[in-house]
């Protein structure tokens, strides 16, 4: 099993696309006593190298990114309120009337919200644009907002973590479930030498992973993440994407990567339960590290995951140890073969 | 205050679940006033001289809202239908839990970006909650007509202030607490009823049966109230930090309505006035028009996002409304009533 008491510790922590210390301080100390070579480069990515029992010809990077979505301070208004921007993709749905935490220091603030009594007919049936939204934090004024927060200050969301019966609902498991694959390797005996990298500003364009793929300038890579599942009920057919409890996704394409062709077949002969995607959807880090340099040969291994990129995120555990499955087996297959 | 309202701000006690909050009442005032519960499950807490020929009421509802279980599919996904006004704007994923056998998180099914079109509409015929268990386990765990809330941390703003669910009308029971504590040791020349009421936000139900059953000189009814924030108009709303905000209103009595501006002007309460040109929205409704008629009074403490996860009031409010109240009460309530 893997450590989930480390994913819960990594999924707590808050880390926006661009204030990722927490994590990357998680990481490291997890990785220190196991790591041979641990690198963080001027973007903050953690670029790791981990000697295997042998040296294959071809440099294979693991790759997971540390940063999730939230929102960011753009202003103070004269009543106190804060208003804010969003730092990756986050719906209006996700951020109405939600508990956050402002800033370094964690202040408690609250998404505000015009009472129901006072709305329309037709304003109750649709949440309110973001930006006709601010955060409460109980400030008098604006000088009094000012003694507790900057702007430019990170807000994430304030909300439950749960591990009950095999399924886990939390933040930001989109992508501390890659982290925590990442370090669960690095502290294994490894087959084959291997490159890892933790990487920052995912949510907002790749970036990180662009910088990380640069650097270590790997032959073939695999991107873990935590992929959008729409099993809903009033979602049907091919419409779910992909299923929770369904196992380890490994997808042909999405919006950023057509995914190479042997890697997939490699990923879905894994000993392990795996899907695919039933639409093209999504994206991640992969559609940056495929085309670095030279090109790179790249798959991607998520864990499906529904309510991506809210204050409340759904996965199942079996599809977790899944993933880490196809992980080890796909990481050692593609090197055996460059032996 | 903050330790009373801690306590009372429990998971449970959504309208018409209300028989666990007469545990918590027992253990803030049990030490010194009698609790009793009538049939309906409104808790009567009973001070000063049973007596008296004065009777004064207050009440305040403990309910909350929330959702109820009506149904479970064979993928283990709930279906729930709202309890009271919950506003579904703050049910789009929103971490839930739903109160059954064992207490289980859940998360309000919402689509995804990509296959949500924008005019999309809400509606409570369309309320799923997701536990990620399966069919087999959600049902041997939930029931139907289980109650649901929406998750939400007590914690603390700037400026005492709290930001959690369920502050309409916790916020209010507390004030009646904090009230009893103030009068515990001191002489109380009437008899005092102190009522936690049931299924306010579902139908006004419990204040109407204890008034009837109590049959009081006066009342006074202590909710929320609209708290100034943006989009909310001033004449309908309090500023936070202002005390109170006093109701006037044609249902309401205006000696008590007078009796409650004199206390507050004495104790150097600012205040706020909300004016109704009918109804308050409130109990007052139902207690007033109670057997032949009870003088009333409506006192609401400024509560920022009614009805949603993250109502925010202020203990400064609430402790001056508590002693607003004591005073009201050791005054003898309106005079030659």
């Amino acid at each position: 099993m893997l450590d989930y008491q480390l994913l819960e510790k990594l999924c707590k922590a808050d880390s926006p696309s661009g204030f990722e210390e927490e994590v990357r301080e998680i990481v490291i100390s997890e990785i220190k006593d196991y790591a041979d070579k641990i690198t963080v480069d001027n973007m903050g990515n953690v670029l790791v190298f981990r000697k295997g029992m042998k040296t294959p010809k071809k440099k294979l990077l693991l790759s997971a990114h540390m940063d999730e979505v939230g929102l960011i301070v753009t202003d103070i208004k004269s009543d106190g309120t804060l208003k804010f921007a969003e730092v990756g993709g986050i719906n209006d749905t996700a951020v109405f009337a939600k508990q956050v935490k402002v800033g370094k220091n964690k202040i408690s603030g609250v998404i505000n919200a015009k009472p129901t009594h006072l709305l329309s007919a037709d304003e109750r049936k649709k949440v309110p644009s973001k930006d006709s939204l601010c955060i409460d934090i109980g400030a008098k004024d604006k000088e009094d907002a000012e003694k507790y927060v900057s702007l430019g200050d990170m807000v994430t969301f304030d909300s439950p973590y749960e591990n009950k019966n095999g399924r886990i609902i939390s933040k930001a498991i989109d992508d501390r479930f890659g982290c925590l694959v990442l370090i669960e390797m690095i502290k294994s005996e490894l087959p084959y030498d291997m490159y890892f990298s933790f990487v920052v500003q995912e949510e907002i364009g790749l970036r990180g992973a662009k910088a990380a793929a640069y650097t270590i300038n790997p032959d073939y890579a695999i991107v873990i993440e935590a992929t959008t599942a729409a099993d809903v009920p009033f979602a049907e057919d091919e419409k779910r994407v992909c299923l929770v409890g369904g196992g380890a996704v490994v997808s042909f394409m999405d919006r950023s990567t057509m995914y190479d062709k042997e890697f997939y077949q490699i990923a879905r002969s894994a000993n392990a339960k795996t899907q695919t995607k039933t639409m093209i959807a999504g994206g991640n880090d992969a559609g940056a590290i495929h085309c670095s340099r030279g090109g790179v040969r790249t798959i991607a291994v998520s864990v499906p995951c529904r309510y991506i990129h809210s204050s409340s995120s759904l996965a199942s555990v079996d599809d977790m140890e899944s993933v880490f499955e196809v992980v080890k087996y796909t990481a050692e297959r593609i090197l055996s073969n460059v032996e | 205050m903050k330790e009373i309202l801690k306590k009372l701000c429990i998971d449970k006690g959504v309208s018409g679940s209300e028989t666990e909050m007469l545990d918590v009442i027992r253990e803030l005032v049990g030490d010194f006033a009698e609790v009793s519960a009538d049939g309906m499950g409104d808790i009567l807490v009973t001070m000063g001289d049973k007596n008296a020929k004065k009777h004064i009421m207050f009440d305040a509802h403990m309910d909350r809202i929330g959702l109820i279980v009506t149904y479970i599919n064979e993928n283990g996904f709930i279906k729930a239908e709202p309890v009271g006004g919950i506003d579904l704007r703050t049910l789009q994923s929103s971490a839930v839990k739903v109160l059954a056998k064992e207490n289980i998180l859940g998360v309000i099914c919402t689509m995804p970006p990509h296959l949500s079109k924008n005019d999309d509409e809400l509606s409570k015929d369309n309320i799923w909650i997701d536990t990620g268990l399966s069919a087999d386990e959600v049902k041997n765990l939930v029931s139907l007509g289980d109650k649901i809330i929406v998750c939400s941390e007590f914690r603390e703003l700037l400026n005492h202030q709290v930001a959690v669910s369920a502050l309409d009308n916790r916020a209010g029971c507390a004030v009646l607490v904090k009230c009893a504590e103030l009068l515990k040791d001191k002489e109380i020349p009437c008899r005092l009823s102190l009522v936690f009421s049931v299924q306010e936000e579902t139908s006004e139900l419990g204040a109407g049966i204890s008034a009837y059953s109590l049959e009081p000189d006066e009342a006074v009814v202590i909710d929320v109230g609209f708290a100034k924030q943006d989009g909310v108009p001033d004449e309908k709303s309090g500023k936070i930090g202002c005390g109170a905000i006093i109701s006037i209103s044609p249902v309401l009595s205006k000696k008590v309505t007078d009796k409650i501006k004199a206390v507050a002007k004495r104790l150097d309460m600012e205040c706020d006035y909300e004016v109704c040109g009918g109804s308050t929205g409130t109990n007052a409704d139902k207690i007033s028009s109670s057997r032949g008629g009870i003088m009333t009074g409506c006192i609401s403490i400024p509560e920022k996002n009614m009805h949603t996860q993250v109502e925010v009031v202020s203990l400064d409010d609430m402790e001056k409304t508590a002693k607003l109240l004591a005073t009201y009460v050791q005054e003898g309530g309106v005079v030659n009533a």
